[in-house]
């Protein structure tokens, strides 16, 4: 509230949320208008015209429907392995002093290295098949998870902590009534940016190798040249994040209170 | 050391109600860190009859928020042993005591009934009565219309009062307070001084009352425990025999000001 008053000295004559819808419709005019008068290419970049109908027919066809549907068995198998796995081993290691301070490092290292290299590794082991992008789907968003977990079991005020014991409560009443909202609000937000990594995961496994899935058509039509069909399948995509990403972000600011 | 001499004389010698006593004696506590150890506080000895307001004075670091976490069965004493409402006290009993803590603490996730309700919750107690008993808490408090309220849409004095309400709601015979209103500002701190009277005045529980404001604890208190840092020690016992209620005469009186200047000597020492 302060801050919004303090910047806008100038007047705001028009709503953020109004302006914003119009830059992004003034970005879709843009993409509209220059392949139409000739300015890019329209076979390099198919208009809105083209790849809006593209899309329809993409959800038409059984072929595209495959994979949409393997990306998405793939990244949501990925997610519900993942997510759980890292927070409980985030909360065995966050527990104990001793294995925080063996472990939380060696995480640390885990999670800077960029996980695409791998990826030869777990053709090795695991094939060029289903699990093999599940597989790579969960070791690239896992140490995100632990990472983001940590700082969920940090952020449980310690006051909080003894108040729940000086009213007698039990361990499994501290755990559910106390760590677990406490927690709520970062582990939305760790379970929105590992969505991300692991959504990329999968992706960047198709594309690397693959017989199905939305990485692998991108893949193909790219090489051969088939830009609607490309546009369209990356407008999925996008949608696809962003409407996850979005419906957490409201849960997010759902509870944003309960950090005070 | 003149202790047994300075020792509150009205209070009636006929108490034999345990119930909400609390003894403390020979206690110590040391704080072991990987930095080393802290002897928090060494040899504390007294006695809080039932129903009596007590405050504890002293510097900061001197042991008084370890002290009562120790009476309220939180942190274990090293040294020495403690006794509440007639038993010893190994862990926490919220039937025997309640806890008011410096930040309010409350759940920000729970709205004020829910917060208050919370201790009757952990022990499964029936809906209907849990309500029932929560909104009279918080009637004490004087916060009845603020029920569905949370944490966020309160002030901080009536965080407090939520806080307040929630150490009330079992009735426990004995309430310690760590510095509760310290976070408020001057005027909020006075208004809720005369509304822990006046619940005392109501329900004649035994109020145990930790606060670095030397008038504060005067106004309110029967009697004023002194004690001084590293390791903290019990310096002075100081009996307030000034008349209840306390008037704003009373309070600028010169009988006020000898107790001030008293306890202010005894911590300076
Ligand atoms: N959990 C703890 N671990 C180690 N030292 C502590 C702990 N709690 C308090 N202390 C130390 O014990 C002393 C007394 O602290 P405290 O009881 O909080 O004093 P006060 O409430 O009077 O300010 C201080 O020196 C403080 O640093
Ligand atoms: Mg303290």
């Amino acid at each position: 509230m302060n801050t919004a008053t303090v910047r806008s000295t100038g007047a705001r004559v028009i709503p953020a949320p109004v302006a914003r819808a119009a830059l992004v419709a003034a970005l879709i005019a843009v993409w509209q208008v220059a392949p139409t008068i000739g300015l890019v290419d329209p076979r390099l970049l198919p208009p809105p015209s083209v790849v809006g109908p593209m899309i329809v027919h993409l959800f038409g066809e059984s072929g595209f429907q495959g994979h949409l549907a393997t990306t998405l068995l793939e990244t949501v198998i990925a997610f519900l392995v993942s997510v759980p796995v890292g927070f409980i081993l985030a909360i065995l290691i966050g527990e104990n002093k001793y294995a925080s301070d063996i472990f939380k490092p060696l995480v640390f290292f885990v999670f800077s290295i960029p996980k695409s290299i791998f990826l030869p590794l777990f053709i090795f082991a695991f094939g060029i098949s289903f699990h093999q992008k599940v597989a790579f789907g969960v070791f690239s968003t896992l140490f995100i998870v632990m990472m983001l977990s940590f700082a969920a079991i940090e952020s449980v005020r310690r006051d909080h902590l003894v108040v729940a014991r000086s009213y007698g409560a039990t361990r499994m009443q501290t755990v559910l009534r106390v760590y677990l909202p406490g927690m709520t609000p970062v582990l939305l937000e760790a379970i929105r940016v590992s969505m991300i990594f692991n959504f990329t995961g999968i992706l960047l496994a198709e594309m690397y190798a693959s017989r199905e899935g939305l990485g692998n058509v991108i893949e193909q039509w790219g090489q051969g040249f088939q830009l609607d069909r490309l546009m369209a399948t990356i407008v999925v995509i996008a949608a696809i994040a962003i409407v996850f990403n979005e419906t957490i972000r409201a849960l997010e600011s759902r509870c944003e209170h309960w950090r005070e | 050391m003149g202790l047994k001499a300075v020792v509150n004389s009205p209070s009636p010698a006929a108490s034999t109600d345990e119930s909400g006593a609390v003894e403390v004696t020979n206690v110590g506590h040391v704080y072991e860190t990987a930095s080393g150890t802290t002897e928090a506080l060494t040899d504390i000895s007294f006695r809080v009859e039932t129903g009596r307001f007590v405050s504890i004075v002293g510097p900061s670091g001197c042991g008084k928020s370890s002290l009562l976490m120790m009476i309220a069965g939180l942190v274990q004493p090293t040294r020495g042993t403690i006794i509440a409402g007639g038993r010893p006290l190994v862990q926490p009993d919220p039937t025997r005591i309640g806890v008011v803590f410096q930040d309010a603490s409350l759940y920000p996730w729970l709205t004020a009934r829910s917060n208050v309700e919370f201790p009757l919750s952990l022990r499964h107690v029936d809906r209907k009565i849990r309500r029932e008993r929560a909104e009279a808490a918080l009637e004490l408090v004087g916060l009845a219309g603020f029920a569905d309220k949370h944490p966020h849409e309160l002030s901080g004095g009536m965080k407090q009062r939520v806080a307040l309400a929630r150490g009330l709601v079992q009735d426990p015979p004995i309430l310690l307070m760590d510095e509760p209103f310290a976070a408020l500002d001057e005027q909020t701190r006075l208004t809720m001084g005369d509304e822990v009277l006046r619940i005392w005045e109501r329900t004649r529980k035994t109020i145990i009352f930790v606060t670095h404001g030397l008038s504060e604890a005067i106004h309110l208190s029967d009697e004023v425990l002194v004690l001084t840092s590293r390791p903290g020690k019990l310096v002075d016992r100081v009996a307030v025999d000034l008349p209840r209620p306390r008037s704003f005469e009373v309070m600028g009186g010169r009988r006020f000001e000898e107790l001030r200047e008293r306890i202010w000597q005894r911590i300076r020492s």
